[in-house]
């Protein structure tokens, strides 16, 4: 959601002005807190050091990328194991 | 200024597509670049004139005369994918060197990779993720894909092979 709110950011501030003044007037909060990002995202963007807007929305992208959750691995079985590990189990018992 | 990684710059050029492409209000494919350069937002009225011009040399090419309008001079006989694709490319220089792009900071991470990141800018501005990603729901052949676009079969194929981390 974050990284969404941060492109969507980034994006309107191609056609958008306001949004690198406010940048560069040091009150980019004023923009931020009309974006979805939680409290603590927000306070630490604010407080970071930039010389250009550029160099914000690339510090940005580190920062909220570092709080995305990491996407879901598949597990996936071992060749060693095999593929049908339950029903070889259960095929057993029921041989027993 | 910071040093950053081809990831970090492709997801910059992402969604400086993008806020073109919201300005453009397009929801679906081919994207019409030509006809934002003609009605260009506010911010870049002085910087994306279109030029047509008899030339063996280039495609198209981005110029800014002193103390006149920053124009795309573009080949006259290209045919209407190509024509596309080149201005699409193009306008990342209008941005650079832009007023508004200067005050960004763009050149400060796009014009060592001025060529790359124009390319990569124009396939992601012809083809928008959200647009590549309904396509693809019915397949990913790069001719119909080609079609569909408005863009050179070779950057269809080289976009679909875009990896977006």
């Amino acid at each position: 959601m974050s990284m969404q709110a941060l492109n969507q950011l980034v994006a309107r501030s191609i056609i958008d002005p306001a949004i690198v003044q406010k940048f560069s007037s040091g009150i980019i909060a004023e923009v931020l807190s009309d974006l979805d990002f939680t409290h603590d995202l927000r306070e630490k963007l604010v407080n970071l050091t930039a010389d250009t807007w550029v160099e914000f929305a690339i510090l940005a992208y580190r920062l909220v990328k570092s709080t995305e959750p990491v996407t879901a691995t598949i597990d996936l079985p071992s060749p060693a194991e095999g593929l049908f590990i339950e029903e070889t189990h259960v095929g057993k018992e029921q041989v027993a | 200024m910071i040093t950053i990684t081809r990831e970090e710059r492709e997801w910059f050029l992402r969604n400086l597509a993008q806020g073109l492409i919201e300005y453009m209000g397009a929801a679906s494919p081919p994207i019409e670049v030509e006809e934002m350069l003609q009605h260009p937002p506010d911010i870049f009225g002085l910087d994306f004139g279109v030029v047509d011009m008899y030339s063996n040399l280039w495609d198209a090419t981005f110029a800014r005369p002193p103390s006149r309008r920053g124009s795309i001079f573009v080949r006259v006989n290209l045919t209407p994918v190509q024509r596309r694709f080149a201005l699409a490319r193009e306008i990342l220089s209008a941005m650079i060197t832009s007023k508004h792009g200067q005050v960004l900071g763009l050149g400060d991470i796009l014009m060592d990779w001025l060529q790359e990141s124009a390319e990569y800018f124009a396939r992601h501005l012809l083809a928008p993720e959200p647009m590549v990603e309904v396509f693809q729901e019915n397949g990913s052949d790069p001719v119909r894909f080609a079609k569909e676009f408005g863009i050179p079969k070779e950057i269809a194929e080289k976009r679909l092979n875009d990896v977006i981390l």
